[in-house]
C-alpha cells in the first residue's frame, strides 16, 4: 500500500530491485510464461476514432462534434477506455457524428473513389452491389470480417432506404452510418477463440491481435494488409508477427503511435482546456498552448525514435524544437519566427534541459495566474513515476497560501506557511520539493530569478537525492529507478488496455530487466512488448488475473 | 627620415597591424562572448513640443487642403460636390486636391496654387541636437542661416527645422491623424519596420565600443491581445537577391549608465505609412537610447539631418488620406527657406531639415541572414 511519505522507501526498494535485476542482466532476460488477463473491449479514444475514418474514407472528411471523455484510470486515458461507457447523450453525439461521415462518403465527388461497386440504376436498391460493399468497408470497420447477420441487417437498411428515398447512395448511406455507431466498430473487442496448442485455453483471435497492435502501434485501425496477413494466420506465427512488428515500428505511422502513447501518459489533454490569465501572461495564446504541445511531442519522438537515445535522458537533454512564439518565451532567436518549427539546443549554462523545463510541462502543471510547485509535483509523482498522490481533504484551507497580503513573498515561503496543518503536510512533502525546484518557471514556464522582489530557492531533493536547480532535478529523474520502472508498466498498460495486476509481477519485472539490459530504449521497449506473448495472452474470467486483480502500482511491486 | 615612408616597409607594417588586429579580434572575450542586443522600433514619432494651448503657434494652426478647397467652392459646389453635405473631409481628400486653377492636382503639383503662407512654430523651445555646432544658427560650410530653438532646460541651443515646419500643421502635432495613422499602418504589417541592433556587447550598463546597426524587418510585430509587441521575438532582416541587408547601416557607440550613444554618421531607415513608403538617409544621424531592461520599452531620440524632398514626396503622397489636416502646397513652398543643412552646391539652397524623433523600442532577436541554424543561436 502507497503511503504519501514513502517515496524514500519506494526510490530504495525499486533501487534495490534495479541493482538487482542489472546483477542478472548479462543472463538476457526471458519472458515468463502465463500472467494472462481475460479479454476485454475498449472504446476508440477521439484520436483514434478520427485516425480511422481518416484511413478508411481520407483524411478530408470532416468529423465534427466531441464524444464522451474517457476517464483517467490507472494513469492513462487508454486503459479508462477499458470501463468506458457510452452515455444516451454520447451515442446521439457518435449517431450525428456518422451520419455526417456517411452523407460525404457516398457524395457524389466521393462516392466513385470510395465506393468500390457501381449500382445497376441510381435511383433503386441494388442488394448484389450493397453486399460487396458491406463485406470491404466492413472488414475494415469492425477490424474483422463481418458475420452473416451484420452485414445482412446493412444490406436491408439500404435497400428500405433506397425504396424510400429512390436513391441507391443514400441507402449506402444509411447502412454505412448504422455501421459506425455500433459497439463492433466503437469498441475494441478481444474477440478470442480455442486455442489449439493448448486444449481447453482461450487465445486472441488473429484480427484481435492486429487490432491490438494496430491501436499500440499506429493509434489506429488496422490496414487491409494487416487484416490480409491475420486472415492469413500470420498473426499466430510467432516469426511472422515479429517481421509485422518490425515493420510497422519501421513506419512512418509509428512516430504516431508514439504521440499518441506520450499524449496520454503525460496528460496532454489538459492542453484542451488550459486557460491563463491574459493580464498577468500577455505572451501566452492559444498558439503557444499549441505549440507548446507539439514541442512535447516532437522533443520525444525525436529523442526517442529519430535518436533511439535512453528514455531517461528525456529529463537532461538540451535538445528540442521552436517556434517564434515558443523562442520569445524562452527569450531566444530562431531564425525561422513565422511559425516555422526548428531544431534548437540549449548551452550547458542555461536552465532548460529536459522536459520538466518545457513550457509545456510547467504551463500544464499550474494555475491560470499562477505557478504551482505542488501541482507540478503532483504531476512528476503520479505521471512520471507512476506514484500516487492523494487528493487534498475537502475542507483544506487555502487562506495562509493564497493570502495577497502575505508576508511572504516565493511560493516556497507561502508553501511553507500552509504545509504547517498536520492534514496537509503529508502530502506535500512528497509534491512540494520537486515541484519548487521548477519555480524559476513561472506559470506560462518563463524564466525568473526572483518573484515579488526576492530570490527563488529552487534546492531540494528527490527521494534522498539533493539538488539546487531545475537542471539537478532533471538529473535525479535520471537517475531515479522509479522513472524506467514507470515508463514500462505504462507502455504495457497501455497496449494491454489496462495495468499490470499483482499476478503480473514476473511480467513486469521481465520488462524492466529488459528495458534496462536494451539500455532504456523506448523503441525496444515497444517492440519487446508487441512481440510478447503476454500481450496476447487470454485467461477465462475466473483464472489469471482474477486471482488477484489489484493493479500493480510501483510500490507494491517492492512491497509484496 | 620618417620611420613609415618606406612604402615597402609601411606595407609589410600595415600586414602585420591588420593581422594582429584580426588575431585579437578572434581572440574570445574574457569571461564570455561579447552579445548582440536586438531591438524592434514600435513608436517613431516627430520630437515635438506641442505646448498645452499651441502657444508655440501664435498664429494659430496652419490651413489644411480641405479647408482651403471649401473655402474655394460656391454654395452649389460645395452641394453637388459632397453629396449635398454629406461626404465628410475624409471621403472628399480625392476632389480636394483636385483644386489646381485647370483641375490639377495640388499635391502633384504644387506650384498650380498660391496658398496663404504655412503657419509655422515660433516657439522658443524644442526637442532635438545641436546639429551644426552654432549657438546662434548662422551660415557654416554645412549649413544656412536659421533660427535655433533651446532645449527645455534652457541649456543647449537646438536644430529642428521639421518641428518647425510642421509643428503648426493640425495632422502632423503630437497625436495627430498622420502619424497615429501610419503607425498603425505599421503595426499591422511587415512595412516600415526598423530593426536596431547592438553589437559587440560586454556590458550592458557601461561599454565604451559597441556597434549600432540598422535594418528593416520582413516580419511582422508579434503581438499580444492588447495590442502591443511581445518582447523578445525574433525578426528577419530584408535582404537583397544576393542575401545582403537591405539596409543594414553602422554607426559606432557607446552606452554608459545603461544609455546607448552613438556616433554620428548617415544612416538609412525605412519609412511607411497611410499607404506611402519613405526611405531616407538620415545625414549626421545621431542615437540615445535607454537600452530597456527586462520586457519594457526603451525610449530612445534620433536626431539628423532629414531629407527635405523625401520628406515633401511623402506629404503628397498620402495626400488624399490627409487632406482634411494637412496641406502639401504651403508645405513645399515654405520648406526651401527653413532649410539648414547640406545646401546645394549650385544654388546654395539647403536640402535638408534638422529634425528629431522620439521611438519607443521593445527588446528583440534580430535575424541576420548570417545567423547559425536555431542549434547555435542566442539567448538572452
Amino acid at each position: 500500500m502507497l503511503h504519501c511519505g514513502s517515496p524514500l522507501r519506494q526510490t530504495f526498494l525499486l533501487g534495490l530491485a534495479g541493482a538487482l535485476l542489472l546483477a542478472v542482466g548479462a543472463c538476457g532476460p526471458s519472458e515468463p510464461k502465463g500472467a494472462a488477463a481475460p479479454p476485454d473491449m475498449r472504446r476508440l479514444t477521439d484520436r483514434q476514432y478520427h485516425n480511422a475514418v481518416a484511413d478508411l474514407f481520407g483524411s478530408d472528411i470532416e468529423i465534427g462534434g466531441r464524444t464522451d471523455p474517457l476517464v483517467r484510470t490507472d494513469g492513462l486515458l487508454a486503459v479508462g477506455a477499458r470501463t468506458a461507457r457510452i452515455t444516451p447523450a454520447g451515442l446521439e453525439q457518435y449517431s450525428v457524428i456518422a451520419k455526417s461521415i456517411a452523407a460525404q462518403v457516398t457524395h457524389k465527388s466521393r462516392r466513385e473513389a470510395l465506393i468500390s461497386c457501381k449500382p445497376a440504376t441510381l435511383d433503386a436498391p441494388d442488394d448484389v452491389c450493397a453486399e460487396s460493399y458491406y463485406k470491404q468497408v466492413g472488414k475494415l470497420l469492425y477490424r474483422r470480417p463481418l458475420r452473416e447477420p451484420e452485414w445482412q441487417n446493412a444490406v436491408k437498411s439500404a435497400h428500405d432506404m433506397a425504396v424510400a428515398s429512390k436513391d441507391f447512395y443514400r441507402g449506402i448511406a444509411t447502412g454505412l452510418a448504422n455501421m459506425l455507431v455500433t459497439p463492433q466498430f466503437l469498441f475494441v473487442i478481444d474477440d478470442t477463440e480455442p486455442d489449439p496448442a493448448n486444449a481447453g485455453q482461450q487465445r486472441l483471435t488473429a484480427y484481435a491481435k492486429a487490432a491490438r497492435l494496430s491501436f499500440f502501434l499506429w493509434d489506429t485501425t488496422p490496414t487491409p494488409e494487416l487484416i490480409a496477413a491475420a486472415e492469413r494466420g500470420d498473426l499466430h506465427k510467432p516469426g511472422a508477427l515479429s517481421n509485422i512488428v518490425d515493420e510497422m515500428i519501421a513506419s512512418p505511422r509509428f512516430e504516431e503511435g508514439t504521440r499518441a502513447f506520450f499524449s496520454d501518459f503525460l496528460g496532454l489533454e489538459k492542453f484542451e482546456t488550459l486557460e491563463k490569465d491574459s493580464l498577468i501572461y500577455k505572451a501566452f495564446s492559444n498558439v503557444v498552448a499549441n505549440d507548446a504541445q507539439e514541442e512535447l511531442l516532437r522533443m520525444i519522438t525525436d529523442h526517442v525514435i529519430s535518436q533511439d537515445k535512453d528514455y531517461r535522458d528525456l529529463f537532461t537533454t538540451r535538445k528540442t524544437f521552436l517556434t517564434g512564439s515558443l523562442a520569445r518565451i524562452y527569450r531566444v532567436r530562431v531564425e525561422r519566427p513565422d511559425g516555422a518549427w526548428v531544431p534548437h539546443e540549449y548551452g550547458p549554462d542555461d536552465a532548460r534541459a529536459g522536459i520538466l523545463t518545457t513550457i509545456g510541462f510547467n504551463a500544464v502543471a499550474s494555475h491560470p495566474g499562477r505557478s504551482s510547485p505542488t501541482l507540478r509535483g503532483k504531476a512528476i509523482r503520479e505521471s512520471l513515476l507512476c506514484q500516487h498522490v492523494p487528493d487534498p481533504p475537502g475542507d483544506v484551507d487555502f487562506s495562509l497560501f493564497e493570502d495577497p497580503n502575505s508576508p511572504n513573498k516565493t511560493a516556497r515561503q507561502r508553501l511553507t506557511a500552509h504545509a504547517t496543518a498536520p492534514a496537509c503536510a503529508g502530502c506535500h512533502k512528497i509534491t512540494d520539493p520537486i515541484g519548487l525546484a521548477l519555480e524559476n518557471f513561472d506559470g506560462i514556464g518563463k524564466y525568473r530569478v526572483d518573484e515579488n522582489g526576492e530570490k527563488i530557492d529552487t534546492s531540494g531533493d528527490l527521494d534522498g537525492v539533493a539538488y539546487k536547480d531545475p537542471q539537478g532535478l532533471g538529473r535525479a529523474m535520471h537517475e531515479n529507478p522509479a522513472t524506467p520502472a514507470c515508463v514500462v508498466r505504462r507502455v504495457w498498460s497501455y497496449a494491454a488496455g489496462r495495468a499490470p495486476t499483482n499476478a503480473q509481477k514476473e511480467l513486469t519485472a521481465y520488462l524492466d530487466k529488459a528495458f534496462i539490459s536494451d539500455g532504456y530504449k523506448f523503441v525496444s521497449l515497444v517492440r519487446r512488448i508487441a512481440k510478447s506473448d503476454a500481450l496476447y495472452a487470454v485467461a477465462p474470467p475466473q483464472n489469471g488475473v482474477a486471482a488477484d486483480r489489484r493493479p500493480l502500482r510501483t510500490v507494491e511491486v517492492q512491497e509484496n | 627620415m620618417p620611420a613609415y615612408d618606406n612604402p615597402s616597409r609601411c606595407k609589410l607594417l600595415r600586414g602585420l597591424a591588420v593581422a594582429g588586429s584580426l588575431a585579437v579580434a578572434m581572440l574570445p572575450a574574457a569571461g564570455h562572448a561579447a552579445e548582440r542586443l536586438g531591438f524592434v522600433v514600435r513608436e517613431f514619432y516627430l520630437a515635438q513640443h506641442n505646448s498645452r494651448f499651441g502657444d508655440e503657434c501664435p498664429e494659430g494652426m496652419a490651413a489644411s487642403n480641405d479647408e482651403l478647397w471649401w473655402r474655394g467652392l460656391s454654395k452649389q459646389d460645395r452641394a453637388r460636390l459632397t453629396n449635398n453635405g454629406l461626404r465628410g473631409q475624409d471621403a472628399r481628400g480625392g476632389i480636394a486636391m483636385l483644386r489646381g486653377p485647370k483641375g490639377e492636382n495640388v499635391c502633384v503639383n504644387p506650384d498650380a496654387v498660391t496658398d496663404p503662407p504655412l503657419r509655422v512654430v515660433r516657439g522658443k523651445y524644442s526637442y532635438g541636437a545641436n546639429l551644426d555646432g552654432t549657438s546662434d544658427g548662422k551660415a557654416t560650410p554645412k549649413t544656412c542661416a536659421h533660427e535655433k530653438f533651446l532645449s527645455h532646460d534652457g541649456k543647449t541651443a537646438v536644430d529642428n527645422q521639421l518641428y518647425r515646419l510642421v509643428g503648426c500643421v493640425y495632422g502632423w502635432r503630437k497625436g495627430g491623424y498622420i502619424e497615429t495613422q501610419a503607425s498603425e499602418d505599421r503595426g499591422v504589417s511587415n512595412l516600415g519596420m526598423i530593426l536596431i541592433e547592438i553589437s559587440g556587447v560586454d556590458n550592458r550598463r557601461n561599454d565604451d565600443d559597441v556597434t549600432v546597426s540598422f535594418y528593416r524587418s520582413i516580419d511582422q510585430f508579434a503581438m499580444d491581445g492588447f495590442g502591443k509587441p511581445l518582447p523578445f521575438h525574433s525578426y528577419r532582416v530584408d535582404t537583397d537577391d544576393n542575401g545582403k541587408p537591405t539596409y543594414g547601416d553602422k554607426v559606432k557607440g557607446r552606452i554608459v549608465d545603461g544609455v546607448l550613444t552613438t556616433a554620428r554618421g548617415d544612416v538609412s531607415l525605412p519609412y511607411y505609412g497611410l499607404y506611402t513608403f519613405m526611405n531616407p538617409v538620415i545625414k549626421e544621424f545621431g542615437l540615445t537610447l535607454e537600452i530597456p531592461t527586462d520586457e519594457k520599452l526603451g525610449k530612445g531620440q534620433i536626431t539628423g539631418y532629414y531629407n527635405m524632398s523625401d520628406f515633401l514626396n511623402f506629404v503628397s503622397g498620402m495626400a488624399g488620406h490627409t487632406s482634411a489636416t494637412d496641406n502639401c502646397p504651403s508645405m513645399w513652398a515654405k520648406a526651401p527657406s527653413l532649410a539648414d543643412g547640406y545646401p546645394d552646391p549650385k544654388t546654395g539652397q539647403c536640402t535638408m531639415l534638422s529634425s528629431a524623433f522620439d521611438i519607443g523600442v521593445y527588446p528583440a532577436f534580430v535575424v541576420l541572414p548570417t545567423d547559425a541554424p536555431s542549434g547555435k543561436a542566442a539567448k538572452r
